[in-house]
């Protein structure tokens, strides 16, 4: 399985298409429907917290468009908040990259992993050293 | 027959009908994606991404080696689509490699 994990800036420049990165970003979702194409199980992963700081309400009329991309959220489950909360403590990064950072641990035990970030500095250090593709929108 | 010797023997799904439905959900959510992505770029065409864009986009989530960085892909697209308007990003980075392998055989 492969996953594609979005940060704050990449979902906000998904769901605006004035955003000076929207194209950038919709371009790794193309780029995923390819590779689903092409049948290698690919998907596209949000962590739940990222969603809440981008201000993505799925019941909102305005995120209809972005619904059917079939985004799938990562909720904060009680062990994924341990991580994070282990994360936000040795690095002191945002609560919703910390969120993320877990998510990217837990995947990478069982695929590969890309995120599409704006921050990589802060992704690296919450990342760990498994199978993750850090890349900078 | 062929399906269900696959699942016994390769371990690949609980079952033919497991595989068989989970096949068919990806095939499905595949078509909803593009239909979707067709449809927001129908309405924003200015927020199209070039085929050098999305060949772009997978190299960096391949870890695509960009050795000349992302130019050499940009161009690629470009010869690529020329001659295959219907190619897609995984036909691009191959492009590449071809001539990549061409070049360091030389």
């Amino acid at each position: 399985m492969r996953y594609v994990a979005l940060d704050n800036e990449a979902v906000q420049a998904l769901f605006d298409p004035r955003h000076r990165k929207h194209v950038i970003v919709s371009a790794h979702i193309v780029a995923v429907a390819g590779r689903r194409r092409r049948n290698v199980e690919t998907k596209v992963v949000v962590p739940t917290s990222v969603r809440v700081q981008a201000g993505w309400d799925r019941k909102h009329r305005d995120s209809a468009a972005l619904n059917l991309l079939r985004v799938l959220d990562l909720p904060l489950d009680t062990a994924t908040a341990d991580r994070a909360a282990l994360l936000r403590r040795t690095t002191g990064v945002s609560v919703a990259d910390c969120h993320l950072g877990a998510v990217l641990q837990e995947l990478s035990q069982g695929g590969e992993v890309a995120v599409i970030t704006s921050d990589p500095a802060d992704i690296a250090r919450v990342a760990g050293n498994g199978n993750i593709r850090i890349v900078q929108v | 027959m062929t399906l269900a010797l696959a699942v016994e023997h390769l371990g690949i799904a609980g079952s033919a009908t497991e595989l068989t439905a989970s096949a068919l959900r990806q095939s499905l959510e595949t078509v909803l994606m593009e239909a979707a992505l067709d449809l927001h770029f129908e309405q924003h065409p200015d927020a199209r991404p070039s085929l050098g864009d999305v060949a772009v986009a997978l190299a960096q989530q391949d870890g695509f080696v960009l050795a000349e960085g992302p130019d050499e892909i940009l161009r690629a697209a470009l010869e690529v689509q020329d001659r295959h308007p219907a190619a897609d990003a995984d036909d691009v980075l191959l492009w590449v490699e071809a001539q990549r392998a061409a070049r360091s055989a030389a």
